[in-house]
């Protein structure tokens, strides 16, 4: 009796830690995508010939967001505009990974139309867990905000994560500057190499925009 | 008295368009039916406003020196353009290109200005607008001045060297502002600017030196062409390897344990019975 007994607890021991195993397994996959980036085609639109002042271009004012918050991944960093590393021709996401960039040469925090492209480091050996460490696990309708230069807060709702290769992912789409206001946040994702330092991946949420800038 | 010089632009231009039609027709651009060409008129003649006609129609009223108008979508063809005064009749026309030829997805610039000997030409340019890097943007310069050979400089370096009226000089160049200035070829004789030109990323910004030296009419016209930006090469953001999602492997090895003890325990059972 007691080596049935002793056996029968065997049993159930092993069978609880392989389900409980099998659900790990599965829960610490990386989340599938969902979602669809909002639309990047404009509506078709007749143009009149206009007439215009042939005076030199002016430098506009640069529109740049201050802070990003994402309540879902208790994140609040400071945003800072960037634009192109030199040597590579890469976007220069900011050094530190406290900070998220946004690409100064593309939409601004008010564009009324295009894709405002904020990029952050998930990790960095020098400095640990980035600001966007986590955010492949955001879901459809989380929110998210942006500050403008002014203070002035603009809301965005989470429609979209997809994960790519680096050699496939279509930046062309991400850096759009036409098509519907949205909100575009990129880091890195997927197996990492060693070798390299390199991950294999991108990870994109994409955040239609819910409210006009106030 | 304008025929003469009239006629010769008319040459000229046809020849011009000609040529770029067959630049064109020899690119990579397929054979069936091309998309229209989009055909900005940029007035860089001083002093003297304009009713702009395209085949006998007016599409520009009282088209003012120093506008940009367009860009106009023209199907490939052949276009009779005439600039008269305003409200004077087509027949009285100042200029007039006959059978100007437009050739299919082209981004022309069509430019009333002075020849180098002061008189009223129309030249066609075709834009470049093929992309520009990531952080880039394209600075073209345009000699369409009663001018000498001029030198552009940016900074106080000489970028376009030798610009002959009708000829243009062109760069991709890091977005950002620069002073510009326009000097005699060869010599430090500024003759126009310097300016700051604000160079914006992903646009092509045409800058005309037009009006007559001579006339101390010498001035600047711009057009700027937008949508040529490309994406950054990449985005890379991460070094550290601790997002790295194949983190699946220790739960495989404790899932394999459990199994394990359950066929143990089974065993036990079974030989426990007997």
């Amino acid at each position: 009796m007691i080596i049935r007994r002793g056996a029968l607890s065997l049993v159930a021991l092993g069978v609880a830690l392989a389900v409980a195993a099998g659900i790990g397994a599965c829960r610490s996959q990386p989340a599938a995508d969902f979602g669809a980036p909002v639309a990047t085609t404009p509506p078709a639109t007749v143009k009149k010939p206009t007439i215009r002042d042939g005076a030199l271009p002016k430098a506009g004012p640069v529109d740049a967001p201050a802070r990003l918050r994402i309540p879902a991944l208790d994140l609040d960093a400071t945003v800072d505009a960037v634009g192109i590393d030199a040597k590579t021709g890469d976007f220069a996401v900011p050094p530190s990974v406290d900070r998220v960039g946004w690409y100064r040469y593309g939409p601004g925090f008010a564009a009324d139309a295009g894709s405002i492209v904020v990029a952050g480091h998930v990790d960095s050996a020098a400095e640990g867990k980035g600001a966007f460490f986590r955010l492949g696990g955001l879901k459809a309708g989380d929110a998210v905000t942006l500050t403008g230069p002014d203070g002035r807060e603009r809301k965005f709702e989470v429609v979209a994560r997809e994960r790519y290769r680096k050699t496939a992912v279509p930046l062309d789409r991400y850096f759009a500057r036409d098509g519907a206001a949205r909100l575009t946040l990129i880091t890195c994702g997927g197996p990492f190499d060693a070798a390299t330092r390199h991950y294999r991946d991108n990870v994109v949420v994409t955040a239609a925009a819910v409210e006009e800038a106030r | 008295m304008h025929s003469l010089s009239v006629r010769r632009a008319a040459v000229l231009g046809t020849v011009a368009l000609l040529g770029f039609a067959g630049a064109a027709a020899l690119g990579s651009t397929p054979a069936y039916a091309k998309a229209n060409s989009q055909v900005s008129v940029v007035h860089g003649i001083p002093g003297q406003p304009v009713d702009v006609y395209v085949n006998g129609k007016k599409t520009v009223p009282d088209f003012q020196p120093g506008k940009v108008a367009g860009p106009l979508s023209l199907p490939a063809g052949e276009y009779d353009i005439a600039l008269t005064k305003p409200g004077e009749a087509i027949g009285s026309a100042l200029l007039k290109v006959d059978n100007a030829e437009v050739p299919g997805d082209a981004n022309i610039s069509l430019v009333a200005h002075l020849n180098a000997e002061g008189r009223p030409a129309l030249t066609p340019f075709v834009n470049d607008t093929s992309r520009v890097g990531a952080g880039k943007a394209r600075l073209i310069v345009r000699h369409a001045a009663a001018a000498p050979a001029v030198d552009i400089r940016a900074g106080g370096e000489p970028v376009f060297e030798g610009v002959t009226n009708g000829k243009e000089g062109k760069a991709d160049v890091d977005a950002g502002t620069v002073s510009a200035d326009v000097v005699l070829a060869g010599s430090d004789t500024r003759v126009l600017g310097p300016a700051d030109l604000d160079l914006k990323e992903g646009t092509a910004t045409v800058v005309y030196a037009i009006g007559s030296a001579e006339d101390k009419t010498l001035d600047i016209v711009s057009q700027t062409i937008d949508g040529l930006h490309s994406a950054p090469g990449g985005v890379p953001s991460g070094d550290g390897g601790r997002a790295d999602g194949n983190s699946t492997l220790p739960w495989y090895g404790a899932g394999a344990v459990g199994i394990l003890l359950a066929l143990l325990g089974l065993t036990r059972l079974a030989t426990g019975r007997r």
